[in-house]
């Protein structure tokens, strides 16, 4: 009797699960497995008729094509240059904003609203901001006698502006979890330590930072995973240049599989990526065990 | 009772869901409108394109109620695209779910992609056949865009539709401060961007877009054009060939202009931002782009257009501007059909309507008598109708638009990463002829 129910209870759950897990099906999973096989193919995009079946020869020439390294050290700088900087910034700012001040709603709107703007529009702007004749940061600069910089003109300059305009982005969100984990520290362990007289600094790398480890360790995830896969603000942004100094590894992606068509080559490109993203993920969770408390 | 009632409210829920998914996976696969076949009765052709605004909408559908009006069992439907990117993605899409529309523009290096895979047909039968064009009507076209409707293969793929090509925009008034006349060559061009450069004016010769692989812009079209007319060629014997002594002759030009403050970059059309905050004395771009030069300049000052400078060789340009391809998954009636309208926008009559609506180019010698009116009105126009002699398109070969796309690199390195010219054009050039092995 009550295995008849649970078995009609388990078909009733799969039932209400199926819609969207057809759907995660159909879109996500089935295309992933496609990638897995149009990557051993030299796919003709217009007439699959036409595909060769060139078995892990696209893997070949994409470890040896020097545009996959390039794309990584371009990666790496995008995450290295976004990700710790945009952690220990929205970490110290969440850290003021949970003291009560006057006009604190109105500074914590004003730090989360990027975050929930669109990135292509908001990119657009920033191109202007960028511009190197007519735009706000070289105004500034010129007004406080800097030399004025090309921005995403610039080869050099363009991925440091990605990253601030990235940053600018995303900073709200991290800000938002930093005080959600915040809000979870007993606030009698800090008073505690102080009781003890621990100074302000020795209050939060002994209590606050070690209790805050979950917290941050999601952040980190979640940004690393985001920075490896960002793309929307160096299309709209730079288009993967100039002279190539921003095209990551994702952009390289987009740029082989829609705009080249080199539709296998661009797959065994996605499944590296996400062999690399996926031994990151793993590694960062692997020392979070070690750590967390 | 109540739980039951919430379990088949939500039971129809999960199945109303379940439907919906299976008709979004199923979207992809409904017909064009095109597509259904109607052999027999009225016709219906598709015809994917991106006039879809201001005057180039309405001259489209103008010439198609012109022509659905004299072929009463042909229909003319639009798929409209908001620009060109999004009009290649839509029809490569469409032609790899096998259900392409009837007709599209195209440019020459997409024609060759889909040429390559069988997705358009060749028009030589039908130019031949007894609804097509006599030698005289061919010898009527302007010989530089006949010659584009061919592939190498020497089969005829498209039928003109937008074309443009490149002219000088210029701020008259300042050339006059100057004591300048508009330059003829591409030395006088030089002189008058550095004369027009001033750190105490904030002001300059010409800013330019170089543009990047995945999208190459108006600078890399410029350079392409200096380097014509010094003799210089994009792609010649089948190999990439602008890393020649024209080439580097070219890109000297440019980084001379850079090094003296006189050439600027930017991005989203940065030339005619410039030029019209009168910071820049020119901008280069095609004719189509006149009324965007216009509103930019908003008549601050008296702008004027002059052909491109001549360059070592003489003059030098690139064609601009689409062709129309027919599908081969499609009907023989819609084929049949779609012919005689593609044919139908190339005639006198029809090119000189367009012309003179869009600022496209007429494509015939004679419509130009049949506009002469307009010509009169609108001088610019006849400066880049007599330019389209020495306009070439882009080679149509599988890949070129990604190797074009290096120039644009090759353009950046040199002016803002000291990189020496030859070194960056050998590089450019060496991943150009990559990019047309591999899309071979």
């Amino acid at each position: 009797m009550t295995g008849k129910r649970t078995r009609l209870e388990a078909f009733q759950a799969y039932l209400y699960l199926s819609p969207s897990a057809l759907i995660f099906l159909a879109f996500t999973l089935l295309p992933a497995f496609y990638v897995l096989y149009i990557g051993l193919f030299n796919w003709n995009f217009l007439n699959t008729s036409m595909s060769k079946f060139v078995g892990f020869s696209n893997y070949t020439a994409l470890l040896k094509s020097p545009e996959l390294w390039h794309s990584l050290i371009a990666t790496f700088y995008f995450v290295l240059g976004s990700v710790p900087v945009g952690i220990f910034a929205a970490l110290f700012i969440a850290l003021l904003l949970m003291r009560p001040f006057r006009g604190l709603g109105l500074v914590r709107l004003m730090f989360f609203a990027p975050y929930v703007t669109p990135v292509v529009s908001t990119s657009i702007v920033w191109l202007w901001l960028f511009n190197p004749q007519f735009g706000l940061f070289n105004a500034i600069l010129h007004f406080l006698h800097l030399p004025q910089i090309g921005w995403v003109q610039s080869a050099r300059w363009a991925m440091p502006s990605v990253i601030l305009y990235t940053l600018w982005h995303t900073m709200g969100f991290n800000i938002i979890i930093f005080m959600a984990g915040l809000t979870t520290i007993p606030s009698e362990l800090g008073e505690v330590a102080r009781i003890d007289g621990a100074s302000a600094w020795q209050e939060f790398w002994h209590v606050t930072w070690p209790l805050l480890t979950p917290t941050t360790l999601f952040v980190t995830v979640i940004n690393t995973i985001g920075a490896l896969q960002a793309f929307t603000q160096f299309f709209t942004l730079t288009n993967g240049g100039p002279a190539g100094s921003t095209t990551t590894a994702s952009f390289l992606l987009f740029q082989q599989a829609f705009v080249f068509y080199h539709t296998g080559y661009a797959a065994a490109l996605a499944v590296l990526l996400f062999i690399i993203i996926a031994a990151l993920t793993l590694v960062q969770m692997r020392v979070s065990r070690s750590e967390a408390y | 009772m109540k739980i039951n009632r919430k379990l088949k409210t939500l039971s129809a829920f999960a199945a109303a869901a379940l439907a919906l998914s299976l008709t979004v996976a199923g979207c992809g696969t409904a017909p064009n409108p095109g597509t259904t076949a109607n052999s027999g009765g009225p016709v219906t052709i598709s015809f994917a394109e991106t006039m879809v605004s201001g005057t180039q909408k309405s001259a489209l559908d103008h010439l198609i109620s012109q022509f659905e009006s004299k072929h009463s069992n042909i229909k003319v439907t639009l798929m409209p695209e908001p620009n060109y990117g999004v009009l290649q993605q839509k029809e490569v899409a469409a032609v790899a779910a096998k259900n392409p529309p009837t007709i599209g523009q195209v440019y020459e290096d997409w024609a060759a992609d889909f040429a390559k895979s069988g997705a358009i047909i060749p028009l030589d039968s039908y130019i031949k056949g007894k609804d097509g064009f006599s030698p005289k009507e061919i010898a009527d076209f302007v010989p530089t865009i006949w010659k584009d409707q061919q592939l190498p293969d020497g089969k005829t793929w498209m039928l003109p539709f937008n074309k443009s090509d490149f002219v000088m925009y210029y701020n008259a008034d300042k050339m006059k401060q100057l004591n300048k006349t508009a330059p003829q060559t591409w030395n006088d061009f030089a002189t008058a961007a550095q004369a027009a450069t001033s750190g105490a004016n904030n002001s300059w010769g010409l800013t330019i877009d170089p543009g990047t692989p995945t999208a190459p812009a108006n600078g890399t079209y410029l350079w392409i054009s200096v380097l014509r007319s010094n003799g210089g060629h994009l792609y010649a014997n089948g190999k990439i060939a602008f890393n020649s002594a024209q080439g580097v002759q070219t890109m000297q030009l440019f980084k001379d202009l850079y090094s003296a403050g006189a050439l600027k970059l930017g991005s989203n059309y940065p030339g005619e931002t410039a030029l019209g905050a009168q910071r820049s004395l020119f901008d280069m771009s095609t004719v189509a782009s006149y009324p965007y030069v216009l509103h930019a300049v908003n008549k601050k000052f008296n702008l004027k257009i002059a052909a491109l400078p001549s360059g070592s060789a003489g003059q030098g340009n690139i064609m601009q501007g689409t062709n129309i391809a027919i599908f081969s998954r499609t009907t023989a009636a819609q084929k049949q059909a779609a012919w005689q309208f593609i044919k139908f926008l190339t005639e006198p009559q029809q090119t000189a309507y367009w012309a003179q609506q869009t600022g496209y180019l007429p494509i015939r010698t004679s419509a130009l008598p049949l506009m002469k009116a307009y010509l009169d009105s609108h001088p610019y126009q006849k400066i880049a109708a007599d330019s389209l002699q020495y306009a070439k398109a882009q080679p149509p070969v599988p890949g070129m638009q990604q190797a074009v796309g290096y120039i644009g690199d090759a353009i950046t390195r040199v002016l803002t990463q000291k990189v020496p010219v030859q070194q960056a054009l050998d590089q450019a050039a060496s991943k150009a002829q990559q990019a047309l092995a591999s899309a071979q």
